[in-house]
């Protein structure tokens, strides 16, 4: 089918399936949770359970239960946590900022390093040096992540102090303002530069962790993919013409197989998603993932539920782009199923 | 695969096995992949003789030993080759009987998530229609939460212990086979020659069982392997941040009980069982990606 | 020239100036940086849980009528200015009314001028609102009225004559005295609800200022220069959410000054660079396991053998006590900081009598006899304790476990350890579904709340666990810590309160590990650290340490 038609279509499946997890998590907390759990805040007295069970709907059939408590969502009530002390909604943005700017340092840093041994790799194909950056990238998918980002922390921060924990230093963070939640950018915007650079030094052991990890999944594409580009017929036509290996790799080569590696997208924001909740928790970073983890070990369900849907919804849209892009490459995806 | 004048046509079983054997011997050949054999190897032998090689506690074996006089032992003392850890428990016991339990978590896993998933597979594919449809989108709607955190969340519903991390791995990870499983189907399904069985009067469950299934196989089998160090890698997270039982001997629970003594020096209890995590997770990743590549069609032979 | 002169000389001055008051500059700007365990849930006394974060942050920034100092458990007098007595006449013939005579000329923190209106209204507040969760029973259960004399001096009418009255609701948190004023100007409360003011704002007369609250990461308080006692040295800032790991790690590194932990770690820490031990003392917080008689038909966890009243047959509870290996846990877990007393009056507490019989030490053959006599020996059984997981009280519930599963390969003990807060919700309610839990006791300086809450048959823990029929004799106990509550003849009460100590030995209600030691850790650039168990969690008084910077 079209591209067009392709791209409609999965537009269409996508609130279907934002439902169906929205179905799943509420399932969650019925089967586990009390019902009232999500919204229930130790200063409420018992008129006001009550009417929350009112608004809710909580006496009433299931199916009735999910209908408020999916309007609620719409209209942004996602319930209270027990964890922050405060309705979701109100900490879920700071938090995801945090979380945000994390993995955009990590994700920097995979891809940096992800490209340049996949390149390494792939020019080298079934060499030795191929083989051991392929342990090497294997070796980032399989890492625990909690025990790497421990080993980190002994190394750097308790033996050779070189960097803090936390995201920032009190004091600095009292010292500018906070428009954007991203540190970096509001030490920039605020003209600041140690403000910048705490933020920077806080951001250094965390993004190692979690981006070291997301190398594999780099690595891995960007090789095949110039393994298989450096298969192509036009490189051997340019290399018959005399055009040096250096301009057929950087100019040619590299840049075709910059294209499918960008589908990993999908794949790497779906691994710094769940690899940030060990490494916050480590490295005592107050974004989504400590929060979630904390919810978990203390039945806080609508942190629970909100993270999970969350983080579903994300990565359906993440996966979606990167599906219409690769369908865009490759026209028998489309066709198939 | 030359076929010589005199060649005996082969039946399709003897197909499949030389099909194997090529593969193994190709995977051997490979050092990455070679490397990750051995290592699941001597993974394998260690959970297996693990009562030879480290006798067991009673009246419990899973559970850590405490020896309160021999806290804090580091690696080197006599009797504890890798050290204690604050519980004084030998931490190479954990490993060994971490390993076993390793082992146990991710067959049972692998074992009901393959089995589940084939048959919700099969029925999605043979029987077709709007259960097709159904199960398809529920397939669809499980995939769309990252592994991890449905894991985590239904591990909390569920309450802490170790039986409820199984469980709640087992109603995560089903779902790729699933997917694997009604693909073969349909793909299969429409090759000529199972048209030509059809015709011919051959049941859908011959066809099923002679020409699908083995077929399937094959990526249900790289899958399989990759799960394998998955599952223990995501079992271990959840136990680390909290949803497991204390004082057993579970590599991810080792790491998180050992983290106490990193402030004051005392590396040793969470860097063993921390180390075992991931050399059981690097060999299955090295050889499922080495039998991933071996089976693409579009690498093989590179 | 001149003019340059003089200006030169006016900045040579300055600098002088300058220089000579930067000590002052710096000493004034040190911040004592604390790793706390536990976030404050809120900062409003009438509030507040007896024993949860909150209660240090008050105890800071709010003053009581009296308070103790660091050299012993005596009374001293804070914002009243005398402590009551039968002898001074403060305490009235029958023992039922206390005279406060109040310091004067002191304010808030919002300078509203503190008088004996403030302390009607704090102590009438807590009454009133009967907050859930909170300690309002301290005053409830034992205050008729409150009465304004004159501005500076209170009164109070109790119900019954109480011997414990100045140590457990003078003293306690829940008692503080806050900013009349402010209050009311933030809205009228009643209902049983707070016009939520205080929860997150503190206007007291205390020696530190509440400056700031990140929820989930820390906390900011800062010296009061205008406090009527000797003011403190240092702003003070408490960092919440860390793990016990990473305080630790957190003091090495001198990230943080003082910290809150427990003496598994402090071993750890001794000859760290930079760190220093204080250890003297112990804490008034029994390490106990309960023993629970009253579950509810078929609420056990699933794995338990025993039947819900597994528990009323004294000799298994005499057997469990036995069977538990104290010196394992004192040296192994505690590292020696603790003491071996299995007893319901701590030691260091009025009255404990250390001749009354204890068990102190592992004695497996007893503990045969008696399983065999109650008849559970040869089919073994199976119990859950639910403890709070990473913690020293889950480390206890692994010793019993291995005491008692060494014993007899039959008889398990399964330890479920649980997240924090689902504990405090397992226990919190009226029923308790598990037949054991392990924490520790609140710390208190008057028997009687130990026994009260702990041993007597109807108490706070009596009735949830059911001791009136579980204990033999339980009107002879009951009687007995009666008794003691109103005995006003220091002597006799003591000599009460070691009997009743030796019947608690025949006929235990908990598994009482032992008694930890008051010992903490912290850097060497601190000045006059000191522990006070009677000063809420972590013991310390930010207030009179120093930090020198060096």
């Amino acid at each position: 089918m079209q591209i067009r038609d392709y791209i409609i279509r999965r537009l269409l499946i996508l609130p279907l399936l934002i439902i169906g997890v929205s179905i799943v998590v509420f399932a969650l907390t019925r089967i586990g949770g009390s019902p009232i759990g999500v919204y229930l805040s130790h200063e409420m007295n018992a008129s006001e359970v009550a009417a929350l069970e009112e608004r809710f709907h909580l006496n009433e059939p299931l199916v009735v239960q999910y209908w408020y408590w999916a309007k609620g969502a719409l209209s942004g009530d996602f319930g209270y946590s027990g964890v922050a002390a405060a309705p979701v909604s109100e900490v879920f943005w700071g938090k995801f900022a945090a979380t945000m700017e994390l993995s955009v340092f990590s994700a920097l840093i995979a891809v940096w390093l992800g490209l340049k041994l996949g390149v390494f790799a792939g020019k080298r194909r079934n060499k030795w040096q191929d083989h051991l950056t392929r342990i090497v990238a294997v070796s980032g998918a399989s890492l625990p992540l909690f025990w790497f980002g421990i080993v980190l922390l002994i190394v750097f921060w308790a033996n050779l102090g070189w960097f803090p924990v936390g995201r920032s230093d009190a004091d600095i963070w009292d010292s500018i303002a906070h428009p954007t939640g991203f540190y970096t950018l509001d030490g920039l915007l605020a003209g600041s530069i140690p403000a910048f650079l705490d933020a920077l030094w806080h951001l250094v052991l965390p993004s190692i962790t979690l981006g070291f990890g997301a190398v594999a999944i780099i690595t891995r594409m960007m090789r095949s993919a110039l393994v298989e580009e450096l298969q192509q017929d036009y490189v051997d036509a340019a290399r018959a013409k005399g055009l040096p290996e250096r301009l057929v790799l950087n100019r040619h080569a590299k840049r075709n197989a910059l294209v499918p590696t960008v589908t990993v997208i999908g794949l790497t924001i779906a691994f710094l998603m769940q690899g940030a909740i060990a490494a916050e928790i480590i490295f005592r970073w107050p974004g989504l993932g400590r929060w979630m983890a904390d919810a978990v070990v203390r039945g806080d369900q609508a942190t629970i539920m909100t993270y999970v849907l969350f983080t579903s919804v994300l990565f359906l849209f993440a996966n979606l782009i990167v599906d219409i892009v690769y369908a865009k490459l490759d026209p028998r995806v489309r066709l198939g199923d | 695969m030359a076929i010589s004048d005199n060649a005996i046509p082969m039946s399709a079983r003897q197909v499949r096995l030389r099909r194997w054997t090529e593969i193994f011997r190709s995977l051997m050949t490979n050092p990455t992949t070679a490397l990750g054999m051995i290592i699941i190897f001597l993974l394998l032998a260690m959970a297996i003789f693990a009562p030879w090689l480290s006798t067991p506690n009673t009246p419990d074996a899973y559970q850590m030993p405490r020896d309160w006089g021999a806290t804090r032992m580091p690696p080197g003392t006599p009797n504890h080759p890798l050290g204690t850890t604050n519980q004084g428990g030998d931490v190479l016991y954990g490993v060994i009987w971490g390993s076993r339990t390793s082992l146990q978590m991710s067959l049972i896993v692998v074992s009901v998530t393959v089995v589940i998933g084939v048959a919700i597979g099969s029925i999605a594919g043979i029987v077709g229609g709007w259960i097709d449809e159904t199960l398809m989108r529920i397939v669809d709607i499980f995939l769309s939460i990252p592994e991890l955190i449905f894991a985590l969340a239904v591990a909390a519903i569920l309450g802490p212990s170790f039986t409820n991390i199984i469980l709640s791995l087992c109603i995560v990870f089903w779902v790729k086979y699933a997917r694997i499983m009604r693909a073969q189907i349909i793909l299969i399904r429409q090759a000529d020659y199972v048209q030509a069985a059809r015709v011919m009067g051959d049941s859908r469950l011959n066809i099923f069982l002679r020409d699908i299934l083995p077929n399937a196989s094959t990526p249900i089998a790289v899958q399989a392997t990759l799960d394998m160090g998955n599952i223990v890698l995501v079992g271990a997270t959840l136990s680390f941040i909290g949803l497991s039982e204390s004082g057993i001997a579970e590599w991810g629970v080792l790491v998180s009980e050992g983290q106490a003594g990193i402030a004051s020096g005392r590396w040793w209890a969470s860097t063993f069982p921390g180390l075992m995590i991931f050399l059981w997770a690097l060999a299955f990743n090295l050889v499922g990606d080495g039998l991933r590549d071996a089976l693409d069609p579009r690498t093989e032979g590179r | 020239m001149t003019a340059l002169f003089s200006i030169s000389f006016r900045a040579t001055l300055g600098a002088a100036t300058l220089a000579f008051l930067l000590p002052a500059i710096a000493a004034a700007q040190e911040t004592i940086v604390h790793g706390a365990d536990e976030e404050p849930a809120t900062l409003d006394p009438a509030e507040v849980e007896p024993g949860e974060g909150g209660e240090s942050v008050i105890f800071h920034v709010y003053d009581r009528l009296l308070t103790v100092g660091a050299e012993s458990s005596d009374l001293v007098p804070a914002l009243a200015t005398e402590i009551p007595s039968v002898e001074n006449g403060l305490i009235s013939e029958d023992g039922l009314t206390y005279t406060f005579p109040l310091r004067q000329g002191i304010t808030f923190h919002d300078e509203s001028p503190f008088t004996a209106d403030d302390v009607k209204f704090s102590w009438d507040r807590v009454i009133a609102l009967e907050l859930p969760g909170s300690g309002y029973e301290i005053l409830s259960e034992r205050v008729a009225e409150t009465r304004v004399v004159d501005d500076y001096t209170f009164e109070v009418t109790l119900n019954d004559v109480d011997a414990s009255f100045l140590y457990s609701a003078v003293l306690s948190m829940t008692a503080s005295i806050v900013s009349q004023e402010a209050v009311e100007a933030a809205g009228a409360e009643g209902d049983g609800e707070s016009n939520g003011l205080l929860s997150d704002n503190m206007i007291g007369t205390g020696p530190y200022t509440f400056e700031s609250w990140n929820r989930t990461e820390n906390m900011t308080l800062r010296v009061n220069p205008s406090y009527w006692g000797t003011a403190a040295f240092d702003d003070v800032r408490l960092e919440f959410g860390l793990d016990p790991d990473v305080r630790v790690l957190g003091l090495r590194a001198g990230e943080f000054d003082t910290i809150e932990t427990d003496p598994s770690y402090v071993a750890d820490l001794e000859g760290a660079d930079g760190v220093e031990i204080y250890a003297e003392g112990l804490l008034l917080e029994p390490l106990h396991i309960g023993f629970n008689m009253n579950v509810p038909e078929g609420a056990l966890p699933e794995g338990d053998t025993i039947p819900e009243d597994f528990f009323k047959d004294v000799r298994i509870r005499q057997a469990f006590n036995h069977a538990f290996d104290y010196t394992a846990f004192v040296q192994g877990a505690l590292a020696g900081f603790g003491e071996i007393n299995p007893h319901y009056v701590p030691i260091g507490v009025f009255g404990y009598d250390p001749n009354a019989p204890v068990y102190g030490e592992q004695n497996l053959a007893e503990a045969e006899r008696l399983f065999r006599e109650a008849g559970v020996w040869d089919e073994g059984f199976t119990a859950t304790v639910v403890v709070e997981s990473g913690s020293l009280f889950e480390i206890q519930c692994l010793i019993l476990k291995d005491s008692i599963e060494a014993m007899n390969p039959d008889m398990r003990i399964n330890v479920l350890g649980v997240a924090e807060a689902v504990f405090d919700e397992a226990i919190a309610s009226e029923t308790v579904n598990y037949a054991m839990w392990a924490k520790n006791g609140d710390p208190a300086a008057d028997p009687i709340d130990y026994l009260m809450t702990y041993a007597h048959p109807d108490g706070e823990w009596g009735e949830i666990h059911g001791f009136r029929d579980a204990y033999v004799n339980p009107d002879q106990i009951a009687n007995l810590i009666d008794q003691i509550a109103v005995e006003l003849d220091r002597d006799t009460r003591a000599g009460l309160v070691g009997e009743v100590q030796s019947l608690l030995y025949a006929d235990p209600m908990w598994i009482i590990g032992a008694q930890e030691g008051a010992v903490t850790a912290y850097r060497d650039d601190i000045e006059n650290m000191v522990l006070q168990p009677l000063w809420p969690r972590p013991s310390i008084n930010f207030a009179i340490l120093d930090k020198t910077g060096g």
